[in-house]
């Protein structure tokens, strides 16, 4: 689903990833795990398609050139990012937001798009699986929601949207066990054998309630291990700085 | 201004009959006029829009004898539909209808003599013009106690059978104790280059409340000078808001003077505006009695080369302890061009009152655009949603839903 080879980025004449590659089939969930400054946050960017970074390698996702794709494109063909810090957007409901986003994406794939009463329903029983109360929906699109609102809205996004390929940056930063566990469970619902996940996270924490098929240890801008769940055991028990 | 302009201006006031002491202060008016000209910007007030330059761009030959005859009409489907209102019907700045249906007729006074002789509140040299030259006055008076049971609409229109002209009205409204009105101007301008120059008076009594809105939305070529004041007796109430978008240049001017304790007076306004447009709103808020309260939110939104202005002022004076003003104004630059000024003033004389004041101007966040695209949103959907949300506040103080509704649709929210 997503192959990519020797990707290196850099910044203001910085270099970030230093020739990353990284290969996901349909239905399998990756963990990159790394210290802060090792470029998580960078390759999740460079996927959904942020400006301001000068790119070489190859990214393909299902046979596109995902880089020459636009940032939305890369939203229709099925890229979903959950954002590490979701942006506080005043005068925008919340409901209409996801509704037009929901459109956009079910127009660009010649889908038929939902109607105000299909929609309403479709977010009834999502919000209610993810446990997420109604009303904050009729709200502004995250102004004034707490840190676990704000990262139970991107997963409910997520699941609305129904992306091929979902990257969670640090999702788990800042969430107490009860919002993990809501986060955790939306990503479960949604695995199946056709969609992919790419969880970047500091800490093993996570990855007890989303069990990876493959952890990947990210360290200057370069994935320098790869194991399967063990890894990241044996990454919590010594420490980044012990273990590389 | 000749010489010439000035005896044809007394030939037209003796044609039409006036009465001789109505006769005499317009003179007087028209001569003060003629003497200061159009407001430039030389005067403080009128730094950031120097209409006298401003008319002489767009207007050669300004007509100031305004010598229509012939009966004009308007078109029909311009008329609102979205909600059943009360109808007072401008063409070419004459009056052509007056439509009352939803009311009782005996708790409303209208009264059409131009036979005023004294002007107040002639704060620049356009009151004065139009003193001298406006023949389309009316003014209503709502008795005690009555509540006006639909809104009224005052239609502005102008029909492409007049140009490059000045075109004054005024109109006066008094509200009597305990008794509302919702007030609603719409512009609907299809003449081409006219100077527009209104006046609109307000006296709202004991316990009465003001709704005034007023909407010019639709892409005109007037240039406007909209003044307003707004005197508020005890415990009474005015809420404006502004639409401000359609015309070459607009000048919305509100004075509200907050005379008796615990009245109170908002404003809010939007600025939207494309290409060489240039808009401005001018407040003054005067807190001449303890407990009395203000608040003003604009929000403007300029592209191309155009250009917003905000002037708000907040007096309070001596007497006026508990005093609680507040005025916030925030701009969207879109293209380099795009100009926006704002000059907050507070004048404060009693010291245990709470006034604040605030101004932004800045472009839209790049990462809430990167966000919505994220969601599949193109940058055009994106820019829109964070625009509309932007303007959306100032919306959201319009305590009429028929208004807020009409003023959503015509914006595309």
């Amino acid at each position: 689903m997503l192959e990519i080879k020797n990707l290196k980025a850099s910044i203001e004449n910085k270099e970030i990833l230093k020739g990353l590659n990284l290969n996901i089939k349909a239905g399998e969930v990756h963990a990159i795990m790394g210290p802060n400054a090792s470029g998580k946050s960078t390759l999740s960017n460079i996927l959904s398609g942020k400006k301001g970074y000068e790119i070489s390698g190859e990214v393909r996702f299902e046979n596109n050139n995902l880089l020459k794709l636009g940032i939305e494109e890369r939203a229709h063909k099925g890229i979903f990012l959950a954002f590490q810090y979701p942006l506080e957007i005043p005068g925008v409901n919340t409901n209409n937001f996801l509704k037009t986003s929901l459109n956009a994406i079910k127009k660009a794939r010649g889908e038929k798009e939902l109607d105000a009463i299909e929609f309403l329903k479709l977010v009834k029983k999502k919000s209610s699986d993810l446990k997420i109360e109604e009303k904050i929906l009729n709200r502004h699109l995250n102004v004034g929601f707490s840190g676990g609102e704000k990262k139970k809205n991107e997963i409910l996004q997520m699941s609305i949207l129904n992306p091929k390929l979902s990257i969670l940056d640090e999702t788990d930063s800042g969430l107490d066990i009860d919002a993990l566990r809501i986060v955790s469970e939306g990503v479960n619902t949604l695995r199946d054998s056709k969609n992919s996940f790419l969880i970047i996270t500091h800490y093993q924490r996570l990855l007890n309630y989303i069990k990876p098929d493959y952890v990947h240890v990210l360290k200057n801008g370069k994935i320098i291990k790869t194991g399967n769940f063990e890894l990241a055991l044996e990454l919590e028990n010594k420490g980044y700085e012990n273990f590389l | 201004m000749t010489l010439e302009l000035k005896n044809n201006i007394e030939k037209m006031f003796k044609e039409k009959k006036l009465p001789s002491e109505n006769i005499e202060f317009r003179k007087k008016q028209i001569d003060i006029f003629l003497n200061k000209g159009f407001p430039n910007k030389k005067i403080e007030e009128w730094k950031y829009s120097d209409l006298d330059h401003i008319i002489k761009q767009n207007i050669s030959n300004l007509n100031f004898e305004l010598k229509l005859t012939g009966d004009f009409n308007y078109n029909n489907s311009e008329i609102l539909n979205d909600f059943e209102h009360n109808k007072i019907i401008y063409v070419n700045g004459k009056i052509k209808n007056f439509d009352f249906p939803f009311e009782e007729r005996e708790n409303i006074e209208i009264n059409y003599n131009q036979d005023f002789k004294t002007s107040k509140n002639s704060i620049n040299s356009l009151i004065n013009l139009n003193n001298a030259l406006t023949f389309n006055y009316s003014k209503i008076r709502i008795l005690k106690n009555y509540n006006f049971k639909k809104p009224l609409v005052i239609y502005h229109f102008g029909t492409k059978d007049i140009n490059s002209s000045v075109i004054n009205f005024r109109s006066d409204f008094v509200l009597e104790e305990n008794s509302s009105l919702c007030v609603i101007n719409i512009f609907k301008n299809h003449s081409e280059n006219n100077f527009i120059n209104i006046n609109q008076q307000y006296k709202i009594g004991k316990n009465a409340n003001l709704k005034n809105y007023r909407i010019d939305s639709e892409l005109n070529s007037g240039i406007n000078y909209f003044f307003t004041n707004i005197d508020l007796e005890n415990n009474s109430n005015s809420e404006t808001f502004i639409y401000s978008a359609g015309s070459k240049f607009f000048r919305n001017e509100i004075n509200c003077n907050l005379n008796d304790k615990y009245s109170s007076a908002f404003i809010s306004g939007i600025i939207n505006l494309n290409e060489s447009q240039h808009h401005e709103i001018k407040t003054n808020i005067n807190h001449l009695s303890e407990n009395t309260k203000s608040y003003q939110l604009i929000k403007s939104v300029l592209n191309d080369s155009s250009k917003g202005v905000f002037q708000g002022k907040i007096f309070v004076d001596h007497k006026a302890q508990k005093t609680d003003g507040y005025q916030l104004s925030k701009s969207l630059l879109l293209d380099k061009d795009a100009e926006f000024d704002a000059k907050p003033e507070l004048e404060i004389y009693a010291d245990d009152v709470k006034c604040s004041h605030g101004s932004t101007s800045g472009n839209l966040d790049e990462n809430s655009i990167f966000y919505l695209m994220s969601r599949g949103l193109s940058y055009k959907q994106s820019k829109k949603l964070l625009v509309d949300g932007f303007l959306n506040d100032a919306i959201e103080k319009i305590t009429n839903q028929d208004v807020k509704k009409y003023i959503k649709k015509l914006m595309k929210i």
